[in-house]
């Protein structure tokens, strides 16, 4: 009795790693996990089927919560667009039931995604690169299509992944193109976080500094505004030209605010994760609005493309603005592709997700990225390579406005993605 | 020279806000003989909300309200999770002021929200020249505040009643009951102290910066504190602070001269003192040597 009470158990685990059971719905397509024929939850049309994303995001005490709760209102704003037009293929897309809390910690993000993963077809958000690296085997394995909320270089070479915007390391060699063309610095600091986050932007950095005959340094730092000592004192000490920051924004701040307080008065320029306008309130504001600029993957909330003003409809009534919503709309675009591409080859499965995702050669960003971007089809290739540069300002509605619309610069432009960048630090 | 000088008192700035955190150990250990660990989340607390005070009160008034608020909120937490466990082995009061620091954090950070705060100080990062020295006045502001902090602690440890019983309480619980101690009473007001001393210790954390969720992490810089002055000295509490956080400051100072230790070596500083005090002098400075008869 007891073997056989093992057995089942064994069996069942079996079933449940496996994930659902494939069947074939009444218009022909192919669905396996987390696509149901009962309605959503919230459903607009009790006729339609439900397909279930999960969303893991850093979203009570983690270092990017202020960045990572707007992105994911704007998901659950982008995918009721969705619904409200008639949704894809027979379905609505359901984004509320299985949100989880990574506190931006890779095995809290693992633990969450075991929670879920029997029961979502694919993932509208996987905050962070080392949290999602942890769960990147499961996602490989599973075919498990993922948006990820960062832009690590090492998402050009993982199929699973579909991200959009440039990276941190091409973003990076725009900002020293930027700088060399407008301040003409000759000397470059990159302070950044340990990881795929901070390591590829410094690894952008250090490229671009090469070609351009900067000197160069870079120095790891920790989250936490009391562990920003050393960063403050290599920045005091050797004076560069300019520092780049991958950090979060309490970090940003306090680096920014000392330096500038200790005497230095060259230039920061920050990933767009270490802004957030509640720093305009902060001692350190001065010092931000004198010395501080943002490199962004892509226009700001208050830019007019279609993309851009469908965002700010579906979100009317939102008081504390931040490019953490603007993220989360952009980001969704290119699922949205795929699951249209999916029910058009009528298979929904995750193995038929991925496949759709493989063979998109472009994204309908409704304007906020060039024409061109999301090509998946081509792979590392296929990156989008713009970034565009903002400065606070207390008068913008985000807290930022531009100061340079998308560009490449000559150094991006030249450079062949064909390894993660952050290796090469 | 100056920089040396210079980077000596924004330790001492940084030390000062450690002794304080550290005495609320300190004062707590010598009246139960256990480590809260809810101190970081007291901290968290009591920087929060001045936050939310500081517009209707002004900075000192914040400050005088969410010291006196969160000494309660402490009061209330040993009335509640610490004082049934009386008589427990002290490993098990410590686990539940683990408890209690995960539950306290959890709610002040739903209060944080989203953005940083800010506790509206009168300092930000403004600077001051002093005997040649340029020296930021929250350096100074925190220094004189930990100063007239412990000063008035020792006068009320030395002079009054309270005090007295606390000392005697912490010498020999049963012997003072025997005199007539409240030892109940001293547990309470010892939480009191603590609670309240974290608040004025995570304020000044946060002059000149922000806070955040991850600002309690701060307090944990209080364990080297107190193992390197002695876990039931407040003297040593406060000389382990300022010692740690001088240390820390010159160490970020000068790390470019050993860049083969890593960019930022400061952050581990105060831990490797710990290592090499519970090495070479497992007491701390001041601590109590244990004597156990065999």
């Amino acid at each position: 009795m007891r073997k056989l009470l093992v057995i089942a158990l064994v069996a069942a685990s079996l079933t449940a790693c496996r994930g659902g059971e494939t069947t074939t719905d009444a218009g022909g397509i192919k669905t396996d996990v987390g696509v149901t024929k009962e309605p959503c939850p919230q459903a607009i049309d009790q006729a339609k089927g439900c397909i279930y994303l999960g969303i893991i995001s850093d979203l009570t005490e983690g270092p990017f919560k202020a960045l990572a709760v707007p992105i994911t209102e704007a998901q659950k704003a982008f995918w009721k667009r969705v619904n409200e037009a008639g949704g894809i293929g027979g379905y609505e897309i359901d984004v509320t039931k299985f949100v989880k809390d990574n506190k931006y910690n890779p095995q809290t993000h693992k633990e969450v995604w075991d929670q879920i993963k029997g029961q979502v077809l694919a993932l509208a958000q996987t905050l962070g690169s080392p949290t999602t690296a942890a769960i990147m085997s499961d996602l490989k394995s599973g075919n498990v299509v993922a948006v990820p909320a960062s832009w690590t270089s090492q998402w050009a070479f993982d199929d699973v992944i579909i991200e959009s915007g440039a990276n941190y390391c091409i973003e990076s060699m725009n900002s020293l193109d930027y700088a060399v063309e407008k301040y003409k610095s000759k000397s470059v600091l990159a302070v950044h976080y340990a990881g795929d986050y901070g390591d590829d932007a410094a690894a952008g950095v250090k490229f671009a500094a090469e070609k351009l005959g900067l000197t160069f340094s870079h120095l790891k730092t920790d989250a936490g505004a009391d562990k920003q000592a050393g960063a403050i004192a290599e920045i005091v000490g050797k004076k560069p030209d300019l520092v780049i920051l991958t950090t979060g924004p309490t970090e940003t701040a306090t680096i920014v605010g000392q330096a500038a307080a200790r005497g230095y008065t060259g230039r920061f320029i920050g990933t767009s994760p270490t802004w957030n306008p509640a720093l305009l309130q902060s001692a350190a504001a001065p010092a931000l609005l004198a010395l501080y600029e943002q490199s962004a993957p892509w226009n700001s909330w208050t830019t007019n493309t279609p993309g851009h003003e469908a965002l700010r409809k579906a979100l009317t009534g939102v008081t504390a603005l931040s490019e953490g919503y603007t993220a989360g709309w952009v980001w969704s675009y290119p699922l949205k592709a795929a699951l249209q591409k999916a029910t058009a080859n009528k298979d929904l499965t995750r193995a038929g997700l991925l496949a759709a995702v493989k063979s998109l050669d472009s994204v309908d960003y409704e304007g906020m990225l060039p024409t061109g971007a999301g090509n998946f089809k081509a792979g590392a290739t296929g990156q989008v390579k713009v970034t565009a540069i903002y400065k606070p300002d207390k008068a913008g509605v985000t807290g930022v406005s531009l100061v340079k619309d998308l560009f490449v610069g000559p150094t991006a432009q030249a450079y062949t993605l064909d390894s993660a960048c952050f290796n090469k630090l | 020279m100056d920089e040396l000088l210079e980077s000596v008192v924004r330790g001492l700035g940084r030390g000062s806000v450690y002794a304080l955190l550290a005495l609320g150990f300190v004062i707590i250990f010598k009246a139960t003989r256990v480590i809260s660990f809810a101190q970081p989340a007291f901290m968290l607390a009591g920087a929060v909300m001045v936050t939310y005070l500081v517009g209707p009160l002004g900075f000192w008034g914040a400050l005088a309200a969410a010291t006196v608020l969160t000494g309660l909120l402490a009061l209330g937490v040993e009335r509640t999770a610490v004082r049934p466990m009386v008589g427990r082995p002290a490993f098990v009061v410590a686990i539940i002021t683990l408890g209690v620091d995960i539950a306290v954090r959890v709610i002040v950070n739903a209060y944080i929200g989203n953005d940083v705060r800010q506790v509206g100080d009168p300092w930000g990062l403004s600077r001051v020249e002093l005997a040649g020295l340029i020296i930021e006045k929250r350096d100074v502001a925190r220094i004189v505040t930990a100063a007239v902090l412990v000063a008035a602690l020792f006068a009320y440890f030395r002079f009054t009643r309270m005090g007295l019983a606390m000392r005697a309480a912490s010498y020999d619980q049963e012997a003072a009951m025997a005199q007539g101690v409240s030892v109940g009473g001293v547990f309470a007001v010892s939480w009191a102290m603590a609670g309240g001393l974290a608040a004025v210790a995570g304020t000044f954390v946060a002059v000149g910066e922000n806070v955040d969720g991850l600002m309690w992490t701060i307090a944990l810089v209080a364990l080297p504190v107190i193992i390197l002055g002695g876990l039931d000295s407040p003297a040593g509490a406060v000389l382990g602070g300022v010692i740690v956080g001088v240390l820390q400051e010159l160490v970020a100072g000068y790390q470019s001269h050993f860049p083969w230790l890593g960019g930022n070596i400061s952050v581990i500083t105060p831990y490797v003192v710990m290592l090499i005090v519970l090495l070479v002098k497992p007491y701390g400075l001041f601590g109590t040597r244990e004597v156990e008869r065999v």
